[in-house]
């Protein structure tokens, strides 16, 4: 099991420092290698599990077998928080769960907005949608990389819980990530 | 099957029951007859007289009922009560229904009857013969039991003669105060009343008296026609408890200067303790112990502390090393030894009509259909995990368990420390669902030697979720391999199944019973094929026990709950390949018993079956005899985006005789919901020796948006009466695997279904 | 959060208690082997089966899953809801349709039924099975579940 941890957080932060020297070296187009390492973070499942289409949140990781439906029939409700009788926050507290398989927790944990889905979507249209104030949550992009450093849930992200693999890299260098790609004029990807 | 086949079967056999029973039979006839002394009258309260092990009535009129199996849910409390309170005259709001103690007096001598190796069907000399003969050994045992869908029919009689013989002296009673003949006096709601005087006594004014008295030699218990309670809906005794939350459980338990445990048993099922390290945990608030717990059955460590989450806590931060168990590590290695098994192993033939093998050896291939069939190990996941509070004082036990065995406990607790059997006394609580797991032991076992080793003080001893989920005592694994050789007309001529699986007694015998050696075949493994009511010329069932050590149990339906989803999935396959309607099939083959046909037919109409359904739809059909109750259900599917939805199940039953309808209702319900509840995605698997899940993230039950509508339809026809609990699991398991061939024309023969198609 | 001893007050059925308990503890056991309220069963310890649904400030949460220190307002146990010895309407509506089995999953179930009717008094079929898939029944009792929240329905409807 630690084994296991060891392994999967070892390979996350691998990934990450690649990215992150790719950007450094100056490769071919600083924007692009900015959005890959932005895209690692966006399209991993503890961020995409909640970015939804189907209003139905994902379950993945090393205890769920392959990427499945959350059990218990969890839908994102009217508010986004759940429905009656069966809120978020029914089992979802403000700090991750400490018991091993335990509901992991940040504050107001709430499905994305219907608007922000991109779950299995791919670079390209992540990367537009990101850049889309009527798919983004009507933000520019200086305020996503502000909403990325500092919400709560969002954050949740890399601190997730025992047993769960964190997203590639920190709040602090997605938000670097970020910037970099802004200043670069946001380029996405061909595919 | 011939009477020679039959007595060969019954030597082989019942060399297990003469193990079981040493030195019980040798004591005669005499013996068997003396009745065992009233537990009751132990422990009566002050001016409180008992009747017999079933009746207990005080002056101000308290009636109580002991109701001496487990509620686990199966509404038996309250069934059991009324069939005391129908002949006792007594209304079931007035009284009060107690488990009661552990007893002999409580022997389920119908649990053992059924243990014989012949169908239910099967009214020949012997097979009454046998039957009787392990009633005794039953009553030798003393045997209480709450399993094998039994309590029902095993207190038909002896329940309502209790509340007779109790009401008869009550009459006897008053009759001698009065001057007055018995027979003219009447009993109502707790009251004797003289209709010539008017004069009336209440039952607890005379109880002194009567109990004093002998009841008439010989008592007429009432005709169906005149009951007023059973037959009826009853509203359940226990359900103001239930949903109020009130603390009537195992785990509810509170006693003073009581203290908390938790265990952690080696996950390599039956593999020794290499070493403990308990330096942190002993470090942790609350925490007063870690304790080696260490018997034939797994072997382990609890801790003890002042609250059961101190105690999980403390329990995760002790180091062990574990050795290994007996059995291959991995679900793959699993897998080769009942293959292995199925290929090359002995089988024992529970059914062996006409001759198979020269009904195969001239078979044209096209004319053969042939089929292999798996399931896995299951876990039974009751809601309240495994436990059990045990208080070790001046040399006597007290364990208070949500069990299935109070009698097996009482022997098996107090021997593990060393004191005598009738020096332990079992306090049966409700319990949290069985489903067959709390007809093992072992969690009273270890709380008793948790107990101790605290110094007199009682001590709670919960098991976590993960705990319960691996070291479950699990349904077996099983393989089957099939084969059929049809007629012209479509219909089989003859049939060929083996199975195999590990042996359940040959799991249970060990842990418990180390010195007895369980020999002979183990009739739970064809349990389902080898005795359904089709009659096919040349028609074998042979059951092979596989050598896989890991612990398995009495899970729900037992060898039923494979073998109904082996055999009526392989008819379903003969009648696709025959041309013929699933129903039409069952109607020939079971045509000669009527009980078969009635419910097939009354579940056909229920169902509609036959009529055009809406596209995305299908249905699909099952069958299964057990504990004596005819099953037939219906299920039907639908295609929601590619994923399946159990849209409705319909189920018709006939369990001879029902006492209480709403009861039966509920019992087959929850029996089916149980059944496609594992045919949707349950499933336990191996790594490292140690079971893969863990709780109900990856053992995923059945939950309300997934549970289909049910309608029950009951039919009394069947002249032997049948049991409630269980037979409503096996074919609904069958029935749903039909029906999503008939949706998707996959033919999925081996569960869960949902490694092949996804469901809601 | 600090993970040190303290004594903290919780509000539970509107009385109020001092427990001397680590603050990560969860609510479930501070309720079950402090306090002695036992409705809230155990049944999993990772909030997937209900069994131990209270009330916090009205909102259903799974007590096994909140620690005590996150606790902030008051706790509803399923002994809480009967008022002056009267079963609440929901309790009732069990009763007459005659829902439990085992019950072990019952105190929980009964929660969050509650909790949903307060949210939807008229529940369809769809809004019972939102809102009750957290809640697992190994008896099979969902079908009469159904029928419980749809008789409470209706009862509260003609009151």
């Amino acid at each position: 099991m630690i084994d296991l941890l060891k392994a999967l957080t070892g390979f996350a932060g691998c990934a990450v420092a690649a990215l992150l020297s790719a950007t450094a070296a100056g490769a071919q187009d600083p924007g692009l290698d900015a959005w890959r390492g932005i895209y690692a973070v966006f399209s991993h499942p503890r961020c995409a599990n909640c970015h939804v289409e189907d209003d139905r949140p994902r379950w993945s990781g090393a205890h769920y077998g392959r990427t499945r439906v959350h059990d218990m029939n969890v839908q994102r409700g009217a508010d986004g928080l759940g429905n009656p009788g069966m809120r978020c926050t029914t089992c979802h507290q403000e700090q991750n769960a400490a018991q091993r398989h335990g509901p992991p927790g940040a504050p107001a944990w709430h499905l994305a907005p219907a608007e922000m889905v991109w779950w299995q979507k791919s670079s390209k249209e992540i990367c537009e949608q990101v850049k889309d104030p009527a798919r983004n949550g009507n933000r520019t992009l200086d305020e996503i990389a502000l909403h990325v450093r500092d919400d709560d849930l969002v954050s949740w992200g890399w601190q997730p819980g025992t047993g769960r693999e964190p997203a590639p890299g920190s709040a602090e260098e997605t938000y670097q990530l970020l910037r970099q790609w802004s200043a670069a004029g946001a380029p996405c990807p061909a595919d | 099957m011939t009477m020679a086949t039959l007595g060969k079967i019954a030597r082989r056999t019942f060399l297990i029951g003469t193990g079981l029973v040493a030195g019980g039979l040798a004591v005669g006839y005499y013996y068997y007859r003396k009745p065992y002394p009233n537990p009751l009258e132990d422990e009566l309260a002050e001016g409180e007289a008992t009747f017999n092990p079933y009746v207990k009535i005080a002056p101000d009129n308290t009636i109580t009922l002991i109701a001496p199996r487990a509620e686990m849910g199966q509404g038996v409390s309250t069934t059991l009560a009324a069939l005391v309170a129908e002949e006792l005259d007594v209304r079931l709001d007035q009284v009060i229904v107690e488990h009661g103690p552990a007893g002999h007096a409580y022997a389920n001598t119908t649990m053992l009857e059924e243990g014989v190796p012949f169908p239910h069907f099967d009214e020949s000399t012997v097979a009454e013969l046998m039957r009787s003969g392990m009633a005794v050994a039953g009553k030798f045992l003393g045997l209480q039991g709450t399993g094998g869908s039994t309590s029902i029919v095993d207190g038909f009689y002896k329940m309502r003669q209790a509340g007779a013989a109790a009401r008869e002296v009550l009459k006897l009673a008053a009759a001698k105060r009065l001057g007055a003949e018995p027979g003219s006096l009447w009993t109502s709601d707790g009251i004797v009343t003289d209709p010539a005087s008017g004069t009336t006594f209440t039952y607890g004014e005379l109880a002194q008296e009567a109990a004093a008295l002998a009841p008439p030699a010989e008592i007429r218990l009432r005709e169906k026609s005149e009951w007023k309670i059973l037959g009826k809906p009853q509203a359940r005794i226990d359900m103001r408890a239930k949903v109020t939350g009130a603390p009537i459980f195992g785990i509810d338990v509170r006693l003073p200067d009581m203290l908390f445990a938790t265990l952690r048993m080696n996950p390599y099922r039956g593999g020794p303790i290499a070493s403990l390290d308990d330096a942190d945990a002993m470090k942790m608030r609350g925490v007063l112990k870690v304790v080696k717990v260490e018997t034939g059955i797994a072997n382990g460590y609890a801790v003890i502390a002042d609250n059961t989450w101190r105690a999980f806590q403390a329990a995760d931060a002790v180091k062990a090393e574990w050795g290994k168990g007996t059995y291959p590590p991995d679900s793959a290695g699993i897998r080769q030894a009942l293959e292995a098994a199925l290929k090359e192993g002995d089988a024992s033939y529970g059914r062996d009509d006409g001759n198979v093998e020269t009904a195969f050896a001239d078979a044209p291939r096209e004319r053969i259909v042939e089929a292999d069939y798996g399931v896995p190990y299951l876990a039974h996941a009751t809601m309240e995990p495994m436990n059990a509070t045990a208080r070790l004082k001046d040399g006597r036990l007290d364990i208070w368990a949500p069990n299935q065995m109070p009698t097996m406990v009482r022997q098996l607790a107090a021997a593990a420390v060393g004191i005598e059997t009738a020096d332990c006394f079992v306090h049966t609580t409700y319990l949290g669902g069985g489903f067959g797991r709390r007809g093992d032991v072992d969690y009273a076992i270890y709380a008793a030697i948790v107990a101790s080793k605290t110094e007199g003080r009682p001590v709670q001893v919960t098991w976590t979720r993960e705990e319960d989920m691996q070291q479950d005592m699990y349904r077996p694994a099983a393989l089957g391999r099939f084969r059929a050789r049809l007629g012209n007309d479509g219909l089989p001529v003859a049939v060929d199944m083996r199975i195999a699986a590990p042996s359940i007694i040959g799991s249970i015998l060990p842990r418990y019973f180390p010195s007895i050696s369980p020999i002979g075949p183990d009739k739970s493994i064809t349990d389902g094929s080898a005795n359904q009511p089709y009659t096919i010329a040349n028609y074998r069932v042979g059951g092979i026990k596989a050598p896989v050590s890991i612990p398995v149990g009495f899970w729900r339906s037992v060898g039923n709950s494979f073998n109904g989803f082996f055999h009526e999935g392989f008819m379903d396959e003969i009648a696709v390949a025959g041309g013929l309607d699933p129903l039409e099939l069952r109607r020939k083959l079971m045509a000669a018993y009527p009980t078969a046909v009635n419910v097939v037919d009354k579940v056909g109409a229920m169902s509609r079956w036959g009529e055009k359904l809406p596209p995305g739809t299908a249905k699909g059909f099952a069958f299964t005899l057990s504990f004596g109750t005819w099953v037939a259900q219906v299920v039907q599917v639908a295609d929601v985006g590619g994923r399946i939805r159990i849209e409705k199940v319909w189920c018709a039953a006939d369990p001879g005789q029902v006492m209480d309808p709403a009861i039966f209702e509920a019992q087959m319900m929850s029996g089916i919901v149980y059944g496609l509840s594992s045919a949707i995605g349950e499933e336990i698997t191996f790594a490292d020796g140690a079971a893969e899940q863990s709780n109900f993230h990856d053992y995923t039950p059945m939950r309300i948006h997934q549970c289909p509508q049910i309608e029950v339809g009951i039919l009394e026809t069947a002249h032997r009466m049948g049991g409630a609990g269980e037979p409503g699991t096996p074919p609904s398991i069958p029935a749903l695997a039909n029906a999503v061939h008939a949706l998707t024309g996959k033919r999925i023969r081996s569960m869960p279904l949902s490694k092949e198609v996804e469901f809601l | 959060m600090t993970l040190e001893e303290t004594t903290m007050k919780l509000n539970v059925n509107g009385s109020e208690h001092e427990i001397d308990v680590e603050t990560e503890m969860p609510l479930l056991w501070a309720l079950r082997d402090e306090l002695d309220i036992r409705g809230p069963k155990f049944g999993c310890g990772i909030a997937q089966c209900g069994a131990c649904t209270v009330f916090i400030d009205g909102e259903p949460v799974r007590s096994c899953s909140v620690t005590v220190g996150e606790v902030s307002g008051a706790v509803t146990t399923i002994e809480g809801l009967a008022a002056d010895g009267r079963l609440h309407p929901v309790q009732q509506a069990w009763i007459d349709e005659q829902v439990a089995q085992c019950g072990y999953c019952q105190a929980g179930q009964v929660m969050t039924a509650i909790a949903l009717l307060e949210a939807i008094p008229d529940p369809t079929d769809a809004d019972i099975d939102n809102a009750m898939s957290g809640n697992l029944c190994r008896c099979g009792t969902y079908p009469r579940i159904r029928a419980a929240i749809k008789r409470a329905a209706s009862a509260t409807a003609g009151a």
